[in-house]
This record gives C-alpha cells, sequence and structure tokens, in this order.
C-alpha cells in the first residue's frame, strides 16, 4: 500500500490563497530539491497541524510548512478525490457576486477606535478603526471602496483572530 | 553572601536582586546575576506564570494580571515584591518603568539599589525634551523641533503645535515626551494629517508609558539612525564605547543592528563618542545609556535623544568590545569606579577589529506590513557554532501573548569583520527553525543578502522602500507545497506534531490511522 501511496498524485493546497500543486509524494521530493535550491531556501520544516473532523473525514490532512522562514499552511489529500469535489461543488454551484467583504481581525487584541459608521461609504485604503496588540495600534483599512454595511465591534471591545470586524458591501 | 564570578569582583553591597522585567532581557539579567554570585528574584504576571525567566530566577514573584498596566508597570506592587523577598536591589530592564524618574526614586525611598541613574538623571535624559534642552546646551546639535512637552488633550497646546509645525518644517515627526522604541511616534507627511496622527501617537504612548505628552520633530530625509554606548561611574567618569549602527528600521522600530558603524573613519567614531559623553556629563550620567543620533547624507550629525537603561541592542557592543554591560552596570551600582578593563575598551573604540550584527527575531508577519503575531511556538531550533549568540526567551510550547511586546529573541554574530559577520548571519538564520506563529526571519534571510545593504551605510527609509515581503513570500510558496506533498502525502496522522524532514522516511502509522486510510482511499477512483 505504501509503494502504491508514493505513486498516486496528491493534491497541496495553501490555506491562503488557494493556490494547488498536484503530484504524486515520489516525485515531489525530488523536484523539492530543485525548487528550493532556485530560490535559496534551506530545507523546510514540515509540521501536523490539528484538522477537523470534516477534514479527517474527508481524508485531507493539514500541515505548516516553514519555508526560509516563511510559514505556510498547506492541505493535502487525494487529487483523485479533490478533483470529484471540485466537480460536484460546480455542479450544484450558485452564482455568488463579489458583493460582501467581512473584515476579520487578523490578530487578537483590543478595538482602539471605530473610524466609520454603518452606512458610511468608504475608499480603498480608507481607515476602518485600530486595534491595539502588542503595545502597538494597528490600523484596519478597506480593502477596496464600498458602503459599509455594518461595523461589527465598538471602542474597548475584545476581538480574537478571525473575529468580524466589519462588513463592506 | 560573598561575591564570586571574577576575581576582580567587588563585596556586593547587595546580594539578591529583583528582575523588574520579562522576556528575554529578564532572562539576560538573570544570567548575568548567576554569573556574578548575586541571587535573583523574578516578578511575573498571570500571562507569565510559566515563563523562562521565572524558572531560570532563584525565586518569583506574581504581580497581577497580564495587562501591564497591572503587573509590569506596577511600581508600588515591584517594590514590595522586593521588600518581601528581601532584595536590596532592582534592576529594570529596558521598557516599561527603566526610565521612569518615580520607580528610581520609589526604590531608594524603600531602601533598594536602583541598577541605572539616580532620578535626578532619568529625570534630565529620560525625559526626551529636558534631554534635547541639555544637549543644545553642550553645545551638541539638535535636530529642529519644539523643545517642551504638550498634552494633546489640552485644546490649547493641541493649537499650539499646529502652530508651529510649518516652522519645524514637512515631513515632521510626532514622538512621545516618554516614549521609546518607536513607540507613540508617527511620521506626518502633510498639514492635514497632523490632528490625526498627533490623537493616535497620544493614546500609544498613554497606553505604552502612561504619559501622552508630544513634540514635534523635523525628519532628516536618507538620515542613519547611529547610536553611541555610554557607560558612566558614580565617581564622574564618563566614557563611550563605539556606536551601533541602527538603520534597518520598519515602523521605527529596529530590525538589525550592527557594530561598527558601515563607512565611518576613526575620526567620525571618535566625534560621535565626544558628542555622546558631552551630554551625559551635563547630566551626570552614572550607569549604562545611548546617545542616539541621525547622521544625515553629507555626514552631519543630530542629537536624537539619551535612552538611560540598557539598550535591547547592548549584545553587539558587548560582542565588539569584550565587555558585559550588564556585569559593568552591576558594579556601577555597587559604587566601583570603571575598571582598567573597561577604560581600555573604549581608548580601542575608534579602530574596531571585528564586527557584530543583531537580528531581532518578532512574531510579527513582514509580508503584512509587520503586523504582530501572537500564538504559541509550536517549533523551536536555535542557530548555534562559532561566533553565534541567541538571548531569547522562547522554546516549544511557549504562549506569546498579545499583551506585550513581540521579541522573541535576538540572534547576534560576530566576527573579524563586516563581510565575514554577514556571512556568519546568513548561516545562523538558515539554522533557525520556528513553527506556530510568523516571525522576521525571512526579512533577516533576505537583508543580509541584500546588495544595497550589504554595501553598507543604509538610510532609515530603506527597509520600507526596498522590503516587499509579499514577493518574497510568494518565491516560498511552491517549495511549501511540494515539501508538504513530498513529506508523506496525506497519510500521517492529523495530530502528528512531530516534525518531519522531506524526503525521509515516512513515520510509522498507528493501525488505526491505517485503517482509516484504507478505507478512505480505496472506495475512490483512480
Amino acid at each position: 500500500m505504501r509503494a502504491q501511496d508514493g505513486q498516486r498524485p496528491h493534491r497541496a493546497v495553501l490555506a491562503e490563497a488557494g493556490t494547488a500543486l498536484d503530484r504524486a509524494p515520489a516525485s515531489a521530493g525530488p523536484e523539492l530539491e530543485g525548487a528550493r535550491s532556485k530560490v535559496g531556501m534551506p530545507r523546510p520544516v514540515v509540521l501536523g497541524l490539528p484538522a477537523s473532523r470534516a477534514e479527517r473525514a474527508a481524508g485531507q490532512v493539514r500541515r505548516e510548512v516553514v519555508v526560509g522562514g516563511w510559514r505556510f499552511e498547506v492541505t493535502v489529500e487525494d487529487a483523485a478525490r479533490a478533483a470529484l469535489r471540485e466537480r460536484a461543488g460546480r455542479a450544484g454551484g450558485e452564482v455568488v457576486g463579489p458583493t460582501r467583504l467581512v473584515v476579520r481581525a487578523q490578530i487578537a487584541g483590543r478595538v482602539v477606535s471605530v473610524a466609520v459608521r454603518d452606512g458610511q461609504s468608504v475608499e480603498a485604503g480608507q481607515r476602518l478603526l485600530s486595534v491595539e496588540a502588542m503595545k502597538m495600534e494597528n490600523e484596519i483599512r478597506a480593502q477596496r471602496a464600498g458602503r459599509v454595511e455594518r461595523v461589527a465591534v465598538e471602542p474597548g471591545q475584545r476581538v480574537e483572530r478571525g473575529d468580524e470586524l466589519a462588513v463592506l458591501a | 553572601m560573598s561575591p564570586q564570578g571574577r576575581s576582580a569582583g567587588p563585596s556586593w553591597p547587595f546580594s539578591r536582586v529583583l528582575i523588574a522585567n520579562r522576556g528575554e532581557i529578564a532572562v539576560r539579567l538573570i544570567r548575568a546575576c548567576r554569573e556574578l554570585g548575586l541571587e535573583s528574584v523574578a516578578v511575573y504576571s498571570d500571562a507569565d506564570a510559566d515563563a523562562p525567566h521565572v524558572r531560570a530566577a532563584d525565586q518569583a514573584v506574581r504581580l497581577g494580571p497580564a495587562p501591564a498596566t497591572e503587573s509590569y508597570l506596577r511600581a508600588d506592587r515591584l517594590v514590595a515584591a522586593a521588600l518581601a523577598t528581601g532584595a536590596q536591589a532592582v534592576h529594570p530592564g529596558y521598557g516599561f518603568l527603566a526610565e521612569q524618574a518615580a520607580f528610581a526614586e520609589a526604590c531608594l525611598a524603600a531602601g533598594l539599589v536602583f541598577v541605572g541613574p539616580g532620578p535626578a538623571t532619568l529625570a534630565g535624559l529620560g525625559d526626551k525634551l529636558a534631554a534635547r534642552r541639555a544637549a543644545r546646551d553642550a553645545g551638541v546639535p539638535v535636530v529642529p523641533g519644539t523643545l517642551e512637552p504638550a498634552r494633546f488633550d489640552r485644546a490649547a497646546a493641541r493649537a499650539h503645535m499646529a502652530a508651529v509645525a510649518d516652522d519645524v518644517g514637512w515631513p515632521l515627526l510626532v514622538k512621545a515626551a516618554a516614549g521609546g522604541g518607536g513607540r507613540g511616534m508617527r511620521r506626518v507627511e502633510h498639514r492635514a494629517e497632523l490632528q490625526a496622527a498627533m490623537a493616535s501617537a497620544a493614546h500609544e504612548a498613554e497606553a505604552a508609558f502612561g504619559d501622552g505628552s508630544l513634540y514635534l520633530e523635523r525628519f532628516i530625509q536618507d538620515g542613519r539612525h547611529i547610536e553611541v554606548q555610554l557607560l558612566g561611574d558614580a565617581h564622574g567618569t564618563v566614557v563611550a564605547l563605539g556606536e551601533r549602527d541602527c538603520s534597518a528600521q520598519r515602523r521605527h522600530q529596529k530590525l538589525l543592528e550592527e557594530a561598527p558603524a558601515p563607512g565611518l573613519s576613526p575620526a567620525d567614531r571618535t566625534q560621535l563618542g565626544e558628542l555622546a559623553v558631552r551630554v551625559a556629563r551635563a547630566v551626570g550620567l552614572q550607569g549604562a545609556a545611548t546617545c542616539e543620533f541621525l547622521r544625515g547624507p553629507d555626514g552631519a550629525v543630530w542629537f536624537l535623544e539619551v535612552n538611560v537603561r540598557l539598550q535591547v541592542e547592548h549584545g553587539v557592543t558587548e560582542l565588539v568590545t569584550g565587555l558585559d554591560l550588564v556585569h559593568e552596570q552591576f558594579r556601577i551600582a555597587a559604587g566601583e569606579p570603571l575598571s582598567g578593563r573597561v577604560l581600555a575598551a573604549a581608548a580601542r573604540v575608534a579602530s574596531p577589529d571585528r564586527h557584530a550584527i543583531e537580528m531581532r527575531l518578532s512574531a510579527e508577519d513582514p509580508a503584512a506590513d509587520f503586523a504582530p503575531q501572537p500564538g504559541r511556538v509550536t517549533h523551536w531550533r536555535e542557530p548555534a557554532g562559532p561566533g553565534v549568540r541567541v538571548d531569547g526567551w522562547v522554546g516549544e510550547g511557549t504562549l506569546v501573548s498579545e499583551a506585550y511586546d513581540p521579541l522573541l529573541a535576538k540572534i547576534l554574530v560576530v566576527a573579524e569583520d563586516r563581510p565575514a559577520a554577514l556571512a556568519r548571519a546568513a548561516r545562523a538564520l538558515d539554522e533557525t527553525e520556528i513553527g506556530g506563529l510568523q516571525t522576521t526571519l525571512p526579512f533577516h534571510r533576505w537583508l543580509v543578502r541584500e546588495p544595497a545593504f550589504r554595501a553598507g551605510g543604509i538610510s532609515t527609509e530603506f527597509v520600507a522602500h526596498a522590503w516587499d515581503g509579499a514577493v518574497q513570500r510568494d518565491a516560498a510558496a511552491t517549495v511549501a507545497l511540494l515539501a508538504a506533498l513530498a513529506a508523506d502525502g496525506p497519510l500521517k496522522g492529523p495530530d502528528a506534531s512531530v516534525a518531519v524532514t522531506p524526503g525521509a522516511t515516512p513515520p510509522v502509522v498507528g493501525a488505526w490511522a491505517a485503517a482509516g486510510r484504507l478505507e478512505a482511499l480505496e472506495g475512490w477512483p483512480r
């Protein structure tokens, strides 16, 4: 079974960008050496990450890979299985317009100030609010122009990484 | 208790020292105590109950909840902890209360030795505006700006600052009078941004230092940040121990420091040292301090400020001079005159015979404007080998709280000259492995290979202009995907937390995992 696993294509997907790569583990190893010497990176560190019950049930494994100090979260699964799920998703999918953008906290901290109110129009790059973490004020800016559908936090409130801060329509 | 350590060690007037700090500097100070035969008392907040500095010390006292304002910034609790444990001296480290005259005063009033300058010097030099006035009075060139603190919460002060801003010139810096480490500092390009910048700087300064007073300073274009290490004893002797170049900065935070500063002549070094000593003498410095200068592209130097404490980057000076500045701080606090060893080192600094570099490894994402990345360290491997020193406080399992500054460790290297030190830095960085959170490691890997940096003499704006974290990160993405695939495919148990070397034999998989995998894979089409 193991030899067979090594030949069978797997798919690795970057958590943040959705970038995917299909390779059989047996061929990924030699290719890795070439790729990392091309960009002058030291040997990557590969660590395990906890997977959800759903991910485990789907045969997916989550890994943290650190390359030259850059930290990536990667999901690996059987390529054929991933392709099948994608087809299923497309068939049953619906068109979701690029209408709403949920702004989430990238760091845990405390909301210091909120610069916009519900219904307000904002330019791309305009400051929405500030979150204090590690003694620094971090400005959260609008990634694109739009209307503030909702501000989900208020000054003084603690937020955790991933919490919804505001919604742009 | 009789002191051990070096043969020339003093008979300490204190035998137990309270370390009024946390993180890497607390660990570094406790190490010095051990070397000098002094006992150490650590203090901690609830967030740091299991922290390495607590384990390293001889005993430890809880201060309070995680926020610094309820723990490490509580002078009353620190003094009470010292008295309760029978400590006779207090070392404040850097940051927190290190430069608060009121804290030094409270220590002295309680009969404790404060390892640092006296309250009068702290008031004179620690107050950045008083320091600017003192430097000007001592005939040292000062960056144009305001010389009196202004409370942003007072409308009259706000209006006054807006009125004088045009005279200071644009762009300018809004700075916290009580500030340091870039906190409470904002660069302002246009008049329209001034009020917002002052509001945010005052708030940050209030939170970090308990004092939101501000001042304005002209921004010197293409300047280099060069600072001079000072030591002064109780007998009126002050020496300069050479300069450090701290121009590699982002958001006014130092990222990498080196000594000596590249491209300076022995005459330049002597001049900087003399200016720094002049400022220190003017206020009667006793202890360790750093005099910061801006050096313009034309070679002109401007006094910025004096930090009357141990500096984060003191280690590079230690590696170049061979001194231990913390040892010297304790000797000065014990009333000893500066030793012949210190005086000899001071005499050599114009012509250094080695080069040292410090890289600050912080929990920040260099691809996201160095945003803080609190979290848990799941994997940690430090560099080692010839000429490498690591001053850190984290290890596998350490929780890096968002309540404190994101510095994890300082990687220092020393070699016979700058090219050798850069090569050693690159080698040490490639040995370093950290998992669980994003750090500034890839930034440093880039910087030590960057041609303009290698040529020497970058300005404080260089990093902001030249660093493109997203591009650097993208270059590593394909390698990450291949490494994840090569590790062993989707075969390893999801709870595995051990490092796997790509290309190595896959780890043994338990029977339950093997069964689950068979079930998962066999039902799918080829």
